[in-house]
């Protein structure tokens, strides 16, 4: 219950400043309820006079008073509440359409925004398919039920208070005969809907673990084949083909069947009101015309009464989504977000250089991957940090600019703890270059400026220059205006490896970052990389996570972790002359003569 | 339509009582304004016993509407659940008949939507077509003709009816359409600034970029929501105008029987049937327009599963028995362009290996070192020359015999979710204990796997992902070995693999795999420093052949890639 209200909340959050709009459409839809409720009356008024003319003008006694004058009046107010109903219904659409488009765009701008704020942990404990599928699924399930829901729920209860009101007075019997199957519906709805969500939560299980199952065999299609399993594959499929089989016609039956089932029970309620009506109108004191009327009346009551149930049991499953839908986006806007110092210290240079001191960390409460390490660094010396997978090399670079913060030690620029600094101007003085590199849909030249939208082309070349990437983007046809998307990868990882440093080279950062591309490029390319990494590095004050040592050979410091400590420091002579885990490391990795 | 006959055919019990309770149904509906315009009649007469009569029958009717619509349900139900998980097995075993390049040509991804939720849309609109499609036309039909009986001279009250109604959603229609693809559009847009938002959120964060970011995302979301409030602006204007052009024709027929009353004194009686007809058929016309937009787009999604089931698999195997071949390989002339590719990948390729040796491949990336590869597995055939597999053209090879023969261990050939002796033995059915053992230890994977709490039938997690980077290497080499294949692929798949695990897996596969012709493919010249013999391929040619010392020696290409790995003189050996 308290998740639901966590829901209303989200939702009150980002409707309540269309009250205004709310208020109007309510007004709008209560007189248009007025209207449609009205209007039977005087069709059935209509068919009265109409019988009292057909008698006067039956007789030849009273053919001289018969007139068609008041009928006529009857259908002219007909005509116009109808008219009425019509105008009012459009304007609260456009309103609520309104309302629910530019809702949901805040909604989904309010939800990348905060994204931006958020923590790196959050990005690296959730898969990207999940996150997006907030913007995609979520928010579009949220959209149509507000496109569709919230009309139909404002007129729906209108139009049943509006009946009742409406009915009573006129014959509080024949109300009550149109409400009798109301207990039984509810019931058959209730028992149904119920049947039909277990029944479709089983079918969606089975429908996700088919699924599955198709698109681990199918991404695995050269092991099938080059192993010769695709008998085996069909076998397994068909286990969950057939289950899949089985738990939907459950669910298609029970979902589908609410529907029907409804507008059953709208027909036998018309047959119900027509039964008793007509019985009740020949047995009461009622003259033919009334009698008529009455009945022409209720029949059109009886089959507006089911519109309402019959349009919010159909609105169930749709709010439903709606509502998980709210939940999940809700989620996100509970997420903690990162700390930034009030009145940070602006970092302008770095003086004397870095200091990681006796640091704790763990990405896990109790899962500590970083046991206590230090590592110094002076201005303008570069260190790399070598170790096998799971060392913890890649955690030291998260530290470096706050992606995660320590749990325990220090990380000083010039004897200032990180935490002081203020965020952005830190970020903004630490470079870095990540394994694998992103780049954004938009030209070349946007990439390589994207650390500084304002950048001028030259600063643009200039850095591609030194990134040795120059060359190639002039031979392109379009140049730096070439596009850049996901879809079409016309650029190898090596290049866009290139760009991504070019990127980094604009920014000028104090200090670097630079975490080397394992796989994907063979190594004469990877020898061009180096070379461009070289440039970027001189004169900087930089950290290399190394996985190839032939690439930091020259480092002031090389830094050996393992399990989260350091075995060994040094450069790369005095650590082979120690003949340990480096020297190891150094001599499985080169070819020797 | 022509793909799901023949399993409507195989359904057809089940679409017959669905159409014949879709009927009982729709006789039900349009029957009760007619015996009400029966009982309006009696109840003018004073009639008594009519109504009573009438009332029953109309109680009876309603019942049978129920039925007929429970029943509809359940066997439009089975009839969409059966087509739609026959068409999706016939659709998986066809997959799993077509050739690699056929799998590739319609991407991996694409089929996997294709198998999912197409199927799922094929099967949405079978099941509403039995509940609804075949419904409106009769509904609209049926209502038609009694209106027509109940008040012929009004039919061109109806007519207007109709004709301003389609006008209408026509105009909106066109509007929306235009709409509706800039939507489209705009989702896309959303969509990719988030994605790349999402990946590159460590770059965004460092170059501080969020405010740009926010910016980008604000502009294709503002858009996006420009054109949905557009949409609803027009669907605003629909309901409201249908129902009244509908009100208004009902104000028309009143009317007309007001003015003719005393000629057609009967028509009294039959105003609110006349009504009830007038309304279903403007429900009928409205949601035969939602049915139709529904439709198409399952339509584009059977056409989609057509066009796999219409493909022709561009590789057939010949007939023969199971019995693999020896494990000499030879390449004569070999030219390979990949389908949709203007250049080829390999041009005239020719080696020869003897059974038992080894040969390494070498090469920048896209030089053809994995094309090379495949082609010994058959994943696709040459343009032009041969290959060989102990003495037998690949081609003429049956297919059974051929993967006997070759086992391909692939730089990341994870293993499926289930267990891993689950994985194992699909390729040797009766695998033991201790034969598992004898491949893991090959493939230095029994100390890993031997820790695990359920050893062998510890489970695998889909994509491996509960296992590392190398121990996924590993394991999958233990697929590789275990049936003792005559040749074996390693195609770059000891990557993750340390310098000494891979020397280690090296040295068992020379000493327990003695007669296994191998083919390693690596980056790392260490990995096949030993080989008999070395291809170095560039850019698709053959640009040396022979063994480490000889292409140090000569081979100009060779030399470029050793250089880069080559430690320093003055290092300690």
């Amino acid at each position: 219950m308290n998740d639901l209200g966590n829901v209303g909340k989200y939702y009150w959050h980002y409707l309540k400043r269309y009250w205004r709009g709310f208020i109007v459409s309510i007004l709008l839809i209560a007189f248009s309820t007025w209207c449609i409720v009205v209007a039977p009356t005087y069709l059935g008024r209509a068919v009265e006079q109409l019988t009292t003319y057909l008698q006067q003008w039956g007789s030849p006694a009273t053919r001289g008073q018969a007139s068609l004058g008041s009928f006529h009046h009857t259908l002219i107010t007909y005509i116009l509440l109808y008219l009425g109903d019509a105008s009012s219904i459009f304007i609260a659409s456009l309103i609520l359409a309104r309302v629910t488009a530019y809702s949901t765009g805040t909604m989904r701008v309010g939800l990348f925004r905060k994204l931006q704020r958020m923590r790196v942990q959050y990005f690296d404990t959730h898969r990207d398919g999940d996150i997006l599928a907030r913007f995609t699924s979520d928010l579009d399930n949220i959209f149509n039920a507000m496109n569709q829901a919230l009309l139909e729920i404002l007129l729906s209860v209108a139009q049943f208070v509006g009946l009742l009101l409406v009915m009573f007075p006129q014959s509080p019997t024949m109300a009550w005969i149109t409400m009798a199957s109301t207990p039984i519906a509810l019931i058959v709805a209730g028992v149904v809907m119920h049947k039909a969500s277990g029944a479709v939560n089983q079918q969606q299980d089975d429908i996700g673990r088919l699924n599955g199952y198709i698109n681990e065999q199918i991404t695995g299609q050269k092991v099938l084949i080059t192993n010769g399993l695709q008998q085996d594959s069909l076998k397994g499929f068909a286990g969950y083909n057939a289950k899949v089989r089985q738990s939907s016609l459950t669910g298609q039956i029970w979902s589908g069947i609410l529907n029907p089932l409804m507008q059953g029970m709208s027909l036998l309620n018309t047959a119900i009101v027509i039964f008793f009506g007509s019985w009740y109108a020949l047995n009461g004191s009622l003259s033919t015309g009334a009698a008529l009327a009455l009945v022409v009346v209720f029949v059109n009551y009886a089959q507006q009464y089911y519109q309402p149930i019959m349009s919010l049991t159909s609105l169930y499953g749709m709010i439903q989504l709606a509502i998980t839908g709210a939940r999940r986006v809700d989620e996100v806007r509970q997420q903690p977000e990162e700390v930034k110092p009030v009145n940070g210290q602006e970092l302008t240079a770095i003086q004397d250089g870095l200091k990681i001191d006796d640091v704790r960390f763990s990405y896990l409460p109790g899962k500590e991957i970083l046991h206590g390490v230090t590592i110094n660094v002076h201005r303008g010396e570069m260190v790399a940090l070598v170790g096998p997978t799971g060392s913890g090399k890649t955690t030291v670079m998260n530290l470096m600019n706050r992606f995660y913060d320590v749990d325990q030690g220090t990380i000083t620029i010039d004897g200032t703890d990180l935490r002081k600094f203020d965020l952005d101007s830190l970020r903004e003085n630490v470079g870095i270059v990540l394994q694998e590199p992103q780049l954004f849909t938009g030209t070349i030249a946007d990439n390589i400026r994207y650390g500084d939208p304002q950048a001028g082309m030259d600063r643009v070349i200039a850095a591609a220059k030194q990134a040795n990437i120059h060359d190639f983007i002039v031979g392109l046809p379009d140049g730096y205006d070439t596009r850049v998307s996901d879809e079409q990868s016309v650029f190898s990882a090596g290049q866009k490896q290139l760009m991504s440093i070019a990127r980094t080279i604009l920014t000028n950062p104090r200090l670097l970052i630079l975490d080397e591309a394992t796989s994907n490029v063979d190594t004469v390319t990877e020898a061009r990389i180096q070379a461009a990494m070289d440039n970027v590095i001189q004169g900087r004050t930089s950290f290399v996570i190394a996985h190839r040592l032939k690439t930091i050979l020259n480092a002031d410091k090389i830094v050996v972790l393992k399990d989260g400590q350091i075995i060994e420091q040094g450069n790369h002579q005095a650590l082979l002359a120690e003949n340990g885990f480096y020297a190891e490391l150094y001599r499985n990795q080169m070819v020797f003569e | 339509m022509k793909v799901l006959m023949p399993y409507f055919h195989r359904y057809r019990r089940d679409v017959w009582l669905a159409l014949l309770s879709v009927i009982v149904l729709v006789f039900a509906t349009l029957w009760q304004p007619r015996l009400l315009q029966v009982v309006m009649e009696a109840i003018i007469k004073n009639d008594q016993q009519t109504v009573f009569q009438q009332g029953l029958y109309l109680l009876g009717l309603a019942v049978l509407g129920i039925i007929g619509g429970v029943v509809n349900t359940i066997y439009s139900a089975r009839v969409a659940l059966g087509v739609a998980t026959d068409l999706r097995a016939d659709l998986y075993a066809h997959v799993q008949s077509l050739a690699y390049a056929d799998v590739e040509e319609f991407s991996t991804s694409n089929l996997v939507v294709r198998m999912t939720n197409d199927i799922n849309q094929v099967q949405q609109i079978v099941m509403a077509g039995f509940q609804q499609i075949t419904r409106i036309p009769l509904l609209f039909i049926g209502a038609l003709i009694l209106a027509l009986i109940t008040m012929p001279q009004q039919w061109w009250v109806i007519l207007l009816m109709m004709v301003i109604i389609l006008a209408v959603s026509g105009l909106a229609v066109r509007r929306m359409t235009t709409y509706f693809a800039q939507t489209q559009q705009d989702i896309e847009n959303v969509n990719t600034v988030a994605r790349e938002n999402l990946m590159g959120i460590r770059v965004v964060k460092s170059f501080v970029q969020e405010t740009h970011e926010i910016g980008k995302f604000s502009q294709a979301s503002d858009a996006l929501t420009a054109v949905t409030a557009k949409i609803g602006y027009w669907f605003a204007i629909l309901m409201p105008a249908f129902f009244l052009t509908a009100n208004l024709a009902v104000g028309t027929a009143v009317y007309i029987v007001g003015q003719n009353i005393t000629t057609h004194p009967a028509y009294l009686a039959a105003i609110t049937s006349f009504i009830s007809y007038l309304m279903q058929i403007l429900f009928a016309v409205i949601n035969g327009g939602f049915l139709m937009t529904f439709a198409s787009r399952a339509f584009i999604s059977l056409g989609r599963i057509g066009e796999v089931l219409d493909k022709r698999p561009s590789m057939t195997y010949v007939a023969g028995d199971a019995a693999p071949v020896p494990g000499d390989v030879t390449f004569n002339h070999v030219t390979f362009t990949y389908p949709g590719d203007d250049h080829p990948t390999l041009k005239d390729v020719s080696f020869t290996l003897s059974a038992g040796h080894m040969l390494g491949i070498v090469g920048a990336t896209g030089s053809g070192k994995t094309t090379l590869a495949q082609l010994i597995a058959r994943l696709y055939d040459p343009d032009s020359g041969t290959i060989t597999v102990g003495g037998v053209d690949v081609r003429q090879l049956p297919e059974k015999a051929l993967r006997a023969t070759v086992a391909y261990v692939l730089q990341r050939s994870t293993l499926f979710s289930g267990t891993i002796s689950g994985n194992l033995r699909q390729v040797e059915p009766d695998a033991s204990p201790s034969h598992m053992q004898w491949a893991a230890n090959i493939a230095q994977a029994s100390e890993f796997i031997e820790r695990l709490p359920q050893t062998y039938d510890a489970p695998v997690e889909e994509r491996s992902q509960n296992f590392s980077g190398g121990q996924q290497q590993r394991l999958a080499i233990t697929r590789g070995v275990i049936a003792h294949p005559k040749i074996l692929i390693l195609d770059d798949a000891t990557s993750a693999l340390d310098a000494r695990s891979e020397k280690l897996v090296q040295e068992a596969l020379n000493r327990d795999l003695k007669g296994t012709t191998t083919v390693v493919i690596a980056e790392k010249i260490s990995s096949i420093i030993n080989a008999d013999q070395i291809l170095v391929l560039d850019h698709g040619q053959v640009a040396g052949v022979g063994t480490h010392s000889e292409l140090v020696a000569h081979n100009a290409i060779y030399q470029a890639i050793y250089r880069t790995q080559k430690a320093r003189e003055e290092v300690p050996e």
